[in-house]
């Protein structure tokens, strides 16, 4: 009894309870600058939250640049073919940016319009169409990171937002995995980082 | 370095399944016990006497209630401590059980914590009820206090009860709004190892909160506010410019509403005035032109009259000279007629020769037959009828009814019928005759027509004359000879009287003779009389003639003086139509002045521009200005309406911002002023948006500069935990981390500002204004949704802290959860250093009162840092005690815990082991 009415009035007093587990569910990530709301009643109330959703079996992670998810271990084939097209994305916009000497950090502020993208896609011809990917392809891409909370569509183009910082995080550790690998002194000293999305 | 005021130790009495513990807390202690024998609820028992407040009481898993019935299980249970005070040397603050309501009381009082105090005689605790009683038995004035009196006392709160504030104050806070704080992170201290990130966030805000005032930035509000008024001014001035050519229309027609008022104003006294004068001068002229008017009629009946008299008198001289000439024609011709003649005997005597002839000629037809040619033709023409008829008489003699009748009638028989058939019967008197009427009817009905039948003899008497007489042919043919006689006389005689026509005549002609001479001779008289009167005539003639001439050139005089008359009645006739004419207009318009509106008789009122006409109204201009002043009002209405049209239009097209001036007409004053200065009124708006963007930011700047503040406060702070080495941590700090959307936004405003401030190429209507920049909506919106959805932005929602670690010869980490930075041991030592550090700024650092704080687990931390965590914990004031189940040696106590054989546990004094460095003991 007791158990069931605590629940119950903790979930009373999480109006967007329902909201945001559907939200997290489907692999959607909450981002701080795009749902202020939302962000708010999640920080507000964060340990409710994690203890509700890890009762229900999910692992909320809560990122202090201002997102939130569903941390999963292994995700299905599905969610993985996503994963890395979504990778791939925005490698190559990463990469595009770089060689264009724009500061990454900054990929809040980029207005990812269809200018850009063609100028992405033919840089990467070659790896995009590897995996099969053609202009609307990444167009219908970047749309798939704007469901998984990763981007917005805001004036006519596309803002990244603050979750694309796991992918980011995860080139960087690989970029300093290659550097080990090269650095004698540091090799095999890189074993216990979360590498999974 | 050790404190010489703070706490003492720490007594439980028949509390928390201790009968007795006593735990000294004036130096580092180690507590030795075994895992769940009670170490926690210990040092949990001081959080009654510190914490008070029991909505702060935390006791982890357990609940408040069980907490309640655990330490206060009987009114003799006790938990009291000892601190020695700068201001009160030893006092003592302790809480009691109440009994069977688990409830509790506290109570304090000055002096030295003796156990033996509150042991009654027969060896038992004192129970609550005799507590004061008992304890003023041993020389310690105690008073019960109420939980919120108690927090007061301990926390230096309000003076009550003629108590000092400092007489039982153990943590005097710099501030006083820091006791809820502090009380929390005591709470922590007591507990450490529950402190998380997020409450080391909250704390150090509400820590240094006082450095950063209540700065809770609406930025909605904030920028609504700044703005609100720039961009009602820019909706203004916007429509005014719009709507230029409207307000100049409306400015001309109320220049001329102001003039033709004042033209109104001016004139209607004077209209007024004109109008009493008009009338008076109307009846005056009309009576001087009727006046007038009759005596020019009166002259010119005058003169009509003498015209007609004097062509009476002029057709009478005509006539009486038409008169004399006839007389002198009748004289001139009648001296012509008798030129030969010069005496009227001769004339005399003329006449009584004709006279004389005539007389004898009269008397030869006298003696002639006297009878006429007239009726000797009728006798003529008798004679020759009967010779006619005896000539037919001659012939049928032989043959005739006569003589057949003789034959067979008898001579008296025929006599008889003879005469029956005379012509005289029918006159015979009545009684000569007999008569059978019916029977003669009756005969002669019988009888046909034309036919006289007798018996016997039927006679035709159709061609005949009646009776007849049978004659001899001797007899008639005397007869014819007889009658043939007397036609020759009568022929002759007829001749005779044809002479006697020409006789007649004849003295016809001598009668008519002897009166032409008569006549003659009267003429003659009359000659010899007009001769006679000839020059009287002559004279008379004259005159006339002269009166004629007279009456003609008077006739002429007044025909031009009957022209001037009529000239003059003409002028004078259209003078009055010109005045009737001139009064109808003018009463006309007086009947339907244009000034009757209530609003005419308040007109001075309302603003008007002064006429400077004429001030004086001639009659004769009283019509014109009349009309004048009528189409003035009339057009003043038109005005009035056209005008209240196009301040509707314009209210409708956005001006609105004089409708609540005092009236229309300053209304439009103002939107016409404005209007005028449009190009001042857009510098004016720009320099408005300018200092609202400045305004704005304010807010902003206020809230970025207690960012900077907490940031220094958070630099301090760091520079305090960091004294000490942690482990084998090279670097430890708490770092705030910009929430650096946010942040950016903030900063970008107040860029822009700055810029504006610098006036550096701001154009507030063009494309680069502020208030159309994309970058700057963005910042603008992402602003008030984050305001909005955390119901305005703090400096707590501008950043959040990471935990920084650096262990030698490796980079810095940062941390979002000071849990998962490092290892157990690193993990504590951080929580109670940053505790602690926190503890130390809310304290009042001139009073250096010991306090304690507790760390459980403590065999996770080596000896050296252990002996840096006591050093560390002094240095902020703190004793540290340490839990663990095997000693630690480098507390300054080390304290085991003894069960009993009844289950309770049990702490003494003697059982206190006091470890001290060997060189200390040496010395």
């Amino acid at each position: 009894m007791s158990n069931t009415s605590q629940f119950q009035q903790i979930a009373n007093n999480l109006p967007n309870l329902a909201l945001l587990f559907r939200w997290f569910n489907r692999g959607r990530h909450l981002n701080r600058i795009a749902e202020p709301v939302l962000w708010e009643e999640l920080e507000r109330n964060l340990d409710d939250y994690t203890a509700i959703f890890s009762a229900l079996g999910s692992d909320l992670r809560l990122d202090g640049r201002g997102f939130a998810w569903f941390h999963q271990d292994d995700g299905s084939s599905n969610t993985n073919k996503a994963t890395r097209q979504l990778a791939l994305l925005f490698m190559v916009i990463f990469d595009t940016q770089a060689d264009a000497g724009i500061p990454l950090m900054k990929f809040e502020h980029w207005r990812i319009d269809q200018t850009l993208l063609t100028t992405v896609f033919e840089q990467h011809q070659d790896l995009l169409e590897a995996e099969e990917l053609d202009l609307s392809g990444l167009v219908s891409l970047m749309r798939t990171a704007e469901n998984f909370g990763f981007a917005r569509y805001d004036g006519g183009a596309w803002q990244l937002l603050p979750a694309v910082c796991r992918y980011l995080d995860h080139y960087e550790e690989l970029a300093s995995q290659v550097d080990q690998d090269e650095d004698v002194s540091w090799a095999g000293d890189q074993d216990d980082e979360d590498n999974s999305l | 370095m050790s404190s010489d005021y703070g706490f003492q130790q720490l007594v439980l009495l028949n509390s928390a399944g201790y009968e007795r513990a006593e735990l000294p807390l004036d130096e580092s202690v180690s507590l030795i016990a075994p895992n769940n024998t009670g170490k926690t609820s210990l040092i949990n028992a001081l959080q009654y006497l510190l914490i008070i407040d029991k909505r702060h009481l935390d006791f982890g898993a357990h609940d408040k209630d069980k907490a309640r019935r655990f330490y206060f299980p009987s009114n003799s249970s006790y938990i009291l401590l000892e601190v020695t005070l700068p201001e009160s040397g030893s006092v003592v603050l302790g809480c009691v059980g109440k009994g069977v309501s688990h409830d509790y009381n506290y109570f304090a009082y000055q002096g030295p914590l003796h156990i033996e105090e509150y042991r009654l005689d027969n060896g038992k605790l004192v129970t609550q009820p005799q507590l004061l009683e008992q304890l003023a038995h041993h020389g310690r004035t105690a008073s019960f206090y109420s939980s919120a009196d108690f927090a007061e006392m301990v926390y230096g709160g309000a003076r009550r009860r003629g108590q000092t504030s400092s007489e039982f104050t153990v943590f005097r806070l710099e501030n006083r709004k820091d006791a809820n704080a502090y009380r929390q992170v005591l709470t922590r201290t007591l507990r450490l190892d529950k402190l998380s990130s997020g409450e080391v966030k909250r704390h150090l805000l509400q820590i240094f909160s006082r450095q950063l005032p209540d700065s809770v930035v609406d930025f909605k509000q904030e920028w609504d506010k700044a703005f609100a008024e720039v961009n009602q001014d820019r909706e203004q001035y916007r429509a005014a410019h719009n709507q230029q050519t409207l307000i100049d229309e409306l400015e001309r027609q109320q220049d001329e509403r102001l003039a033709t008022r004042g033209r109104i104003i001016a004139r209607r006294p004077l209209i007024d005035d004109g109008l009493q004068r008009w009338q008076n001068h109307y009846q005056t002229q009309s009576e001087s032109l009727e006046h007038q008017h009759q005596n020019l009629q009166k002259q010119e009946a005058d003169l009509l009259q003498r015209d007609r008299d004097q062509t009476r008198r002029q057709s009478e001289l005509n006539q009486q000279l038409a008169a004399l000439k006839k007389n002198e024609q009748r004289c001139d011709e009648l001296e012509n007629r008798f030129t030969l003649i010069h005496d009227r005997s001769q004339l005399e005597q003329q006449l009584a020769s004709a006279t004389e002839e005539r007389d004898r000629q009269i008397a030869l037809l006298t003696n002639a037959h006297g009878q006429s040619a007239v009726a000797t033709d009728h006798q003529l023409r008798r004679e020759e009828q009967e010779l006619s008829a005896l000539r037919k008489e001659q012939e049928t003699l032989s043959d005739n009814l006569y003589l057949t009748l003789k034959q067979h009638l008898s001579e008296e028989q025929l006599s008889v019928l003879n005469r029956g058939l005379n012509r005289q019967l029918l006159t015979l008197s009545p009684g000569d005759y007999q008569l059978e009427s019916q029977q003669l009817l009756q005969w002669l009905q019988d009888m046909p027509e034309d036919w006289f039948e007798l018996p016997g003899l039927n006679l035709s008497v159709a061609n005949q004359a009646p009776q007849y007489e049978q004659r001899s042919a001797e007899e008639i043919a005397q007869l014819i000879e007889d009658c043939q006689g007397r036609l020759r006389q009568l022929q002759e005689q007829k001749a005779a009287s044809r002479e006697m026509e020409s006789q007649k005549k004849r003295k016809a002609e001598l009668e008519q003779e002897v009166k032409s001479l008569e006549k003659d001779l009267e003429q003659f008289d009359e000659l010899t009389q007009l001769q006679k009167s000839r020059p009287d005539r002559l004279k008379e003639m004259e005159v006339a003639r002269q009166e004629l001439a007279e009456i003609d050139q008077a006739q002429t005089q007044a025909s031009a003086q009957q022209q001037t008359l009529r000239d003059q009645i003409q002028e004078l006739i259209n003078k009055r139509q010109a005045l009737d004419t001139a009064h109808q207009e003018i009463d006309r318009i007086r009947q339907n002045r244009g000034d009757s509106d209530d609003q005419f008789n308040w007109l001075s009122d309302l603003p008007h521009t002064p006429w400077v006409g004429d001030t004086e109204l001639p009659l004769d201009q009283l019509a014109q200005t009349l009309r004048d002043y009528q189409r003035d009002c009339y057009q003043l209405k038109d005005l009035d309406r056209d005008l209240h049209h196009r301040r509707i239009t314009l209210h409708s097209s956005g001006l609105t911002k004089f409708q609540y001036a005092p009236n229309p007409e300053e209304e439009i004053r103002l939107m016409v002023e404005f209007r005028h200065h449009l190009a001042r009124e857009a510098e004016a708006l720009e320099k408005k948006a300018r200092s609202a963007v400045v305004t704005v930011t304010a807010s902003l700047r206020d809230l970025r500069g207690n960012l900077q503040s907490f940031e220094n406060a958070m630099h301090e702070f760091n520079r305090l935990i960091s004294r000490r080495k942690l482990s084998d941590l090279k670097v430890f700090r708490i770092q705030p981390v910009h929430e650096s959307h946010l942040v950016e936004a903030i900063d970008l405003l107040i860029q822009t500002s700055e810029k504006v401030e610098s006036g550096e190429s701001f154009e507030l209507f063009n494309q680069t204004s502020v208030l159309d920049d994309r970058q700057l909506d963005q910042a603008r919106q992402l602003l008030i949704d984050e305001g909005s959805a955390r119901h305005g932005l703090k400096v707590a929602d501008l950043f959040r802290l990471t935990f920084e670690l650096g262990k030698e010869n490796q980079a810095i980490e940062s941390f979002d959860d000071i849990d998962s930075a490092a290892s157990n041991g690193t993990v504590l030592m951080a929580k109670l250093v940053t505790g602690l550090a926190m503890l130390h700024l809310m304290q009042d650092k001139t009073r250096n009162v010991q306090a304690l704080c507790y760390l459980d687990e403590a065999l996770a931390l080596d000896a050296a840092n252990q002996r840096s965590l006591i050093k560390t914990a002094s240095e902020f004031g703190f004793a540290l005690m340490f839990a663990s189940p095997s000693p630690l040696i480098t507390a300054h106590y080390c304290v085991p815990i003894q069960q009993m054989s009844n289950g309770m546990n049990h702490i003494s004094r003697k059982h206190w082991q006091i470890l001290q460095p060997l060189e200390a003991v040496k010395a």
